[in-house]
């Protein structure tokens, strides 16, 4: 034991030595970089901000207006929009619906995809790369063509209702997420870890709920979030699919800027920032961005 | 259960007509193999040899495509891993990387329902052996690849396996660490009486650690025996070459000879007596010219252009010990020779 002690102590303390070497040298470089290393990429990088940012800070300013109208600057500060917004029947029917249709269709989604990414990582079937593209396809197939194919097929020909058409369309929207982002962790993960749980006793279904479930976490929560918000924010679906008892949000929103312009919409798209900012910051308190948008465990 | 004589004499495995084809690849091809219970045997050879293939049917991880595996006497041919009972070290460790160290090592306790009381006292056993009792707590990422390694030992030596499988487990490690693990496994194997079958495609360390080394080439094996038996007496040129005889050479009778290069006297012609070849009763002994000279630090490496008693042209290395430098440069005529006891006939 004492044999095997002394060396390591060393190597430990030439590992310390070495970080902090390399901790002491940073700062110097990095304090060079923002201001004088690169101009260019910085005011591109600025100026990339400002486009973003800016008219969505418009939209937050005007919504406190004490006016009647969307305009800029605000006439005075009152909550008056925020509350005729959470009061107005239509944005909070359609946001009740937009929330059970963007929950179902993350956690159908995340029922299909996540076992098929399993088969496609894990399984030894033929024809990976085709299934794999199969499910990826909806990022590319233009959304309106979904919609209408939708609308044709199961809902004229199968008079299906809108509601349950939305759920199909919309959990095909999100299988590329469902699929890649859990892939992505999948793939970044030991293979032998599960082999490893094996080999010390564990079923395969008990390796799965024990290693590999634990490791994909993180990479299930990317995808949920990244379906929900894709579900959320969509508009050529839910806009071709839409009834008179069953709208989302967005549709709600744009139907009512078609006909009344006043800061109501922009009290509920800050909401819906609002609301957006919070789920980011507990996500990335949580597991951390690094974690998510990297996807695994590690 | 038989006998506790016969049960010590079983072997701990044993393979039989084992193979392993993918598609038109045949990884392992018909071997016969018996594991000495108690016994550390490597599978040793380059990579593609079938070493690996072979340790990942025996652990249950592939089927072979023909052939019968017993383990402690029973067919396990088609036995899952987790039936299996034997512990797994893999290259890349695949420790779980959720888990506090103690709780990769007690988590196949944890499948096989050990009691918390007994498990944890057990954890903290295994871990004392390997010397990590004070890391129980962290997680598998805080430590270093060593530490990592032993974590990987203690997890599949906590479940008292049947047989301890490793898979390259110093091939991570820096040179230095690696030297001192084989000592490290040799301890614990001695400690704890495990029988172990280890992966390995560096030679040293299964002369080192290896109470049985199986030599394996294109999914067949090649020799197998003792380090100690195979070492000075390589069964084929294959072999040879792969423990380091880089001296191959044709006797007249048409016989395969090899001599390592430390056993290669390399010397200037004595005075007009030197040319031609002596009898292979003699000895090696070959006039030829030196063509490089590499200094090694310890070593001092002498390349010779020969042509052998078959006429062929060889290429002869001398391993000279470098604190005894000799004065000889590329061009030198020289004489190569080795005394017969150093001369090792091949089969091919």
């Amino acid at each position: 034991m004492t044999r095997t002690s002394t060396p390591r102590t060393s190597t430990t303390v030439g590992a310390g030595t070495a970080s902090t070497a390399a901790r002491a040298s940073k700062p110097a470089r990095s304090s060079k970089t923002p201001g004088t290393g690169r101009p260019v990429a910085g005011t591109l990088a600025v100026a990339g901000y400002v486009v973003m940012i800016v008219p969505i800070l418009f939209v937050v300013a005007t919504a406190f207006t004490g006016g009647r109208t969307l305009t800029f600057p605000p006439q005075g500060f009152s909550l008056q929009w925020f509350e005729k917004a959470v009061t107005y029947a239509p944005f909070t029917g359609a946001l009740v619906s937009s929330l059970q249709l963007a929950v179902l269709a993350t956690v159908i989604a995340l029922a299909v995809g996540v076992p098929v990414t399993l088969a496609i990582h894990r399984g030894r079937l033929p024809g990976k790369g085709l299934i794999e593209g199969m499910f990826l396809s909806p990022l590319i197939v233009p959304e309106l063509v979904v919609g209408l194919a939708l609308y044709q097929q199961l809902m004229i020909g199968f008079g299906l209702a809108n509601f349950p058409t939305l759920l199909i369309g919309h959990t095909a929207l999100m299988m590329p997420y469902a699929v890649r982002v859990t892939g992505a962790s999948l793939a970044l993960a030991d293979p032998s870890l599960e082999e490893a749980a094996r080999g010390l006793g564990a079923s395969p279904v008990r390796a799965f709920f024990t290693v590999t479930l634990p490791l994909l976490r993180p990479g299930i929560f990317s995808a949920a979030l990244l379906s929900f918000v894709t579900s959320f924010n969509n508009v050529p679906l839910s806009l071709l699919l839409q009834s008179r008892d069953f709208r989302t949000l967005p549709v709600t929103m744009l139907d009512y800027v078609q006909q009344s312009y006043d800061p109501m919409v922009a009290a509920m798209a800050t909401l819906i920032l609002a609301a957006t900012v919070v789920v980011a910051v507990v996500a990335e308190r949580t597991v951390g961005f690094a974690k998510i948008f990297g996807g695994i465990n590690k | 259960m038989s006998t506790p004589e016969s049960a010590a004499e079983r072997p701990a495995a044993e393979l039989r007509g084992i193979s392993q084809v993918f598609g038109d690849f045949t990884a392992v091809d018909g071997i016969d193999l018996s594991i000495r219970r108690g016994a550390l045997t490597t599978l040793l050879g380059p990579s593609g040899c079938g070493k690996t293939t072979t340790l990942r049917m025996l652990a249950g991880y592939s089927a072979p495509t023909n052939g019968t595996i017993l383990i402690d006497g029973d067919d396990m041919t088609r036995t899952p891993p987790e039936k299996r009972g034997l512990g797994m070290v893999f290259q890349s460790y695949a420790l779980f990387p959720h888990l506090s160290v103690a709780e990769n090592v007690g988590y196949g306790l944890k499948l096989r329902r050990v009691p918390a009381d007994e498990r944890a006292r057990r954890v903290a056993e295994t871990l004392d052996l390997v010397g990590l009792g004070h890391l129980a707590a962290s997680k598998p990422k805080k430590l270093s690849g060593g530490q990592q390694q032993r974590v990987a030992l203690a997890r599949a030596i906590a479940i008292r396996p049947k047989l301890l499988l490793l898979d390259e487990p110093l091939s991570n490690l820096d040179a230095r660490l690696r030297v001192q693990m084989r000592a490290e496994i040799r301890r614990i194997q001695g400690e704890t009486g495990l029988t172990v079958v280890l992966v390995t495609h560096d030679q040293d360390e299964a002369l080192e650690m290896s109470d049985d080394m199986v030599l394996m080439r294109a999914g067949r094996i090649m020799q197998q025996g003792a380090p100690q038996s195979v070492f000075p007496a390589p069964a084929n040129r294959f072999v040879a070459d792969f423990l380091g005889y880089e001296n191959f050479v044709s006797a007249a009778d048409g016989t395969s000879l090899t001599v390592r290069p430390e056993h290669l006297v390399v010397e200037p012609p004595a005075g007009g007596a030197g040319g031609a070849a002596a009898p292979a009763a003699a000895g090696l002994h070959l006039p030829g010219t030196v063509t490089d000279v590499a200094y090694r630090g310890v070593d001092l490496l002498v390349t010779v252009a020969a042509i052998d008693a078959s006429g062929a042209r060889v290429r002869l290395v001398s391993d000279v010990r470098a604190t005894g430098t000799s004065s000889l440069a590329p061009g030198d005529d020289v004489v190569v020779t080795a005394p017969v006891s150093r001369l090792v006939a091949l089969a091919d």
